[in-house]
């Protein structure tokens, strides 16, 4: 009797940690981007964005943009972009146009480029109310076209139209520690990410205050710098002294991470910014110096 | 009619219950055989030098009553001296309400249930059977504070009379600190801000409603007013109006511009520095600006830190500090709180705003590196593990710290080293 449990007991032993990795390893990472078509190395890459064809990269200390092309063989390309008015590139979006958005560090200002890269003009938003002054930590362009600007000194987020003028604007709540960053997700919500206490809020689609989604998430991760959310409003969440992308279900309960500290290919070190296109996922792998691709496991 | 009731039924029980608890005790001593006194006075008969302490002025009522088995289990116990639990267990057994369950802050050695580090559990010379009498008492664990209120050159009369004058011991319901009264409250109970005194003295200000202790320590300082030691140069030359708006206005204490843009007004150099680098100290630009880190008014540290850097930069950097706390080896100019000697805290051209761009030079301004290690390091040595990364110090070491020893990310220095030299991995 005894004699028969003992080849269940095998198989659980050999099944239960196996399981547990499938669950833990859901990204695999596929691509690294060390160099810029002329062979030029990546330094401090901070700011990446991503179309099903394109990626842009912020390569920030080298106070340039390059453009990859993302197809079924690869990624190609990493032509140089480079505009005086832009100096040290943060955080990059896409609108749906192609046209190209960048938070540069030392204006604190946001620079927006044709599709073909050359200087289209500086945001500058119309009829905010007051505070006039904006201090702008970070920004979001969604699907419509729409900016969200993260205003640290009227601690407020703002929504423009296409065109930079005022939609409306959303009060950070009083009791936040540090916000970091904001996101969009595809129903429309508004999320803030509270990088110091290390939790999300959520102002739903039109609401005009945010409110808790997630607990304090210091269990899970460090320094949390940047939120984003894939086409389902799975959301992925920077983890910058962790080394690592913690995953997050659409309710803001953690499903698990991506990657872990380290130097090696498919280890991060102090990541900047992640983008999701489809099922890549594309991390500026800071201090590492290169841009890093990781494919969702089917 | 009911009342009546209850208080016949409550009555009834007393009754019944009051002569069965003595007829238990007394069952009790007869089932056991126990000796007159055995709950207590016999002890004294072995615990000799017991005999002089209830001969000090304040003795424990348990104590002087003889019922030594109060607190000690006469024949084993899984607690030293034979107590029957633990010392804050027991304690709290006739002292519950020593910490009220609202309290907003609450003693230390009290959450701890260390009750002994402050009184004596049998007998003292002093009132409460405290250990030692008035401030040496607070002081013996406050040393620094002690110290502080010893050196300084204007005293606040209630630190002399007493730290119990305006602090609870155990726990407080009104405030942080153990505080009795929340401030200006509590500063108001002496000193009365309708007086043309005190309104001279802030400039008729209406500061009755604000916080004291943003100007004034309350321990005493250096500085007339019982100002701290560092005082913002338009509070110190009674220009209050450099800032706020004018004291007869609707809006006295309104600054006159806010955040970072109120600052720049003087130290408008410093601002610019700071807005001209690559990256900048996030919290300059938002809404409380430079207030996230200073204090407008003045504080006990060098240029109106609110507090030491350590406490300071870890509220927000908390991960960062912990690593250090938990660290095996310890990064010095962390533990003395010197987060400045690597970082500049307004901004810089470079990541974590280090004030090098080298990392090699700005370790090496403490670390001779040629003598703990020959390993090549410089922009010439590439990292085998990254063709984009050159060797440096931070190849190896985290300079917050890690689990082991020297910074390192591994558990051994060769775990480490075969990151690389592969060819050595067992």
């Amino acid at each position: 009797m005894r004699r028969s449990f003992i080849p269940i007991i095998v198989i659980l032993a050999v099944m239960l940690p196996l399981a547990c990795q499938a669950a833990a390893d859901k990204y695999k990472q596929t691509t690294s981007l060390y160099k810029d078509d002329k062979g030029g190395s990546l330094k401090a890459p901070e700011g990446v964005a991503c179309t099903d064809k394109a990626l842009i990269v912020a390569d920030t200390a080298n106070g340039r943009l390059l453009r990859f092309t993302l197809g079924s063989d690869g990624v190609k390309g990493g032509t140089e972009i480079k505009v005086p008015q832009l100096s040290y590139p943060l955080r990059l979006q896409l609108a749906p146009g192609g046209d190209i958005y960048a938070l540069d560090g030392r204006l604190h200002r946001i620079v927006h480029l044709t599709p073909d890269g050359a200087f289209a003009g500086y945001l500058d938003p119309q009829g905010i109310p007051a505070p006039g002054t904006m201090s702008i930590r970070s920004f979001r362009v969604d699907g419509s076209g729409t900016i969200y600007l993260l205003d640290l000194f009227g601690q407020r987020v703002l929504v423009l139209n296409q065109a930079g003028a005022f939609i409306r604007q959303v009060p950070l709540p009083g009791d936040h520690g540090f916000p970091s960053d904001l996101a969009v997700t595809p129903s429309g919500d508004l999320l803030l990410l509270d990088g110091t206490k290390g939790a999300v809020l959520i102002a739903r689609n039109g609401a005009e205050s945010f409110s808790p989604l997630t607990a304090k998430l210091q269990e899970s991760v460090s320094f949390p710098t940047y939120l984003t959310s894939d086409d389902r409003g799975g959301l992925f969440l920077v983890d910058q002294d962790g080394g690592t992308i913690a995953t997050l279900g659409p309710d803001g309960s953690p499903t698990g991470r991506i990657a872990t500290l380290g130097w090696k290919e498919g280890q991060l070190y102090y990541p900047g910014q992640v983008a999701v296109c489809g099922s890549t996922i594309v991390v500026a792998d800071r201090n590492n110096n290169r841009v890093q691709l990781f494919e969702a496991l089917k | 009619m009911t009342q009546r009731l209850t208080i016949a039924i409550a009555f009834t029980l007393a009754l019944l219950l009051l002569p069965g608890g003595i007829v238990r005790a007394e069952d009790n001593a007869l089932k056991f055989k126990l000796k007159p006194g055995a709950s207590g006075k016999l002890c004294l008969n072995c615990h000799n030098d017991m005999q002089e302490t209830v001969k000090k002025p304040f003795v424990h009522t348990p104590l002087k009553a003889g019922e030594c088995i109060g607190c000690h289990s006469p024949h084993a116990s899984s607690h030293g001296k034979l107590l029957a639990a633990e010392t804050g267990s027991i304690c709290r057994l006739c002292h519950s309400s020593v910490v009220p369950a609202d309290a907003k802050s609450v003693h230390k050695v009290v959450g701890e249930g260390s009750c002994m580090k402050c009184h004596d559990p049998h007998a003292a010379a002093n009132k409460s059977n405290l250990v030692k009498g008035g401030n040496d008492l607070c002081f013996s664990c406050h040393k620094e504070m002690g110290d502080a209120v010893a050196k300084a050159r204007f005293k606040h009369p209630p630190v002399a009379k007493g730290c119990l004058t305006c602090h609870d011991p155990h726990a407080s319901t009104k405030g942080g600190f153990l505080l009795k009264s929340d401030v200006p409250g509590l500063c108001l109970g002496c000193h009365n801000a309708t007086k043309p005194l005190f309104i001279k003295q802030h400039m008729n200000y209406p500061v009755a409603g604000s916080r004291c202790t943003s100007c004034h320590d309350p321990h005493g300082s250096d500085r007339p007013s019982i100002l701290y030691n560092t005082v913002h140069k338009p509070v110190a030359n009674r220009m209050c109006n450099q800032c706020h708006e004018e004291a007869g206005s609707a809006n006295p204490l309104k600054t006159k511009r806010t955040g970072f843009e109120l600052c720049k007004g003087c130290h408008n150099d410093m601002v610019n520095t700071a807005m001209g680098k690559n990256r900048i100290h996030w919290p300059l630009l938002a809404g409380r600006g430079c207030l996230a880190c200073h204090n407008p008014h003045a504080s006990r540290q060098k240029a109106l830190i609110k507090g030491d850097l350590l406490t300071l930069c870890g509220s927000c950097h908390k991960d960062t500090i912990q690593r250090q706390e938990k660290s095996v080896t310890k990064h010095k100019p962390i533990m003395e709180g010197n987060c400045i000697a690597c970082h500049d805290p307004h901004g810089s051209d470079n990541l974590f705003l280090v004030n090098n761009a080298s990392t090699i030079e700005l370790c090496g301004k403490c670390h001779d590196w040629q003598k703990h290690s020959t390993h090549p390091i410089g922009d010439k040595v590439k990292d085998p593990r990254n063709k984009n990364q050159t060797l440096q110090c931070l190849s190896c070491h985290r300079s917050h710290g890690t689990d082991y020893k020297h910074f390192i990310p591994f558990p051994t220095t060769s775990d480490l080293c075969v990151q690389c030299h592969e060819q050595f991995k067992r």
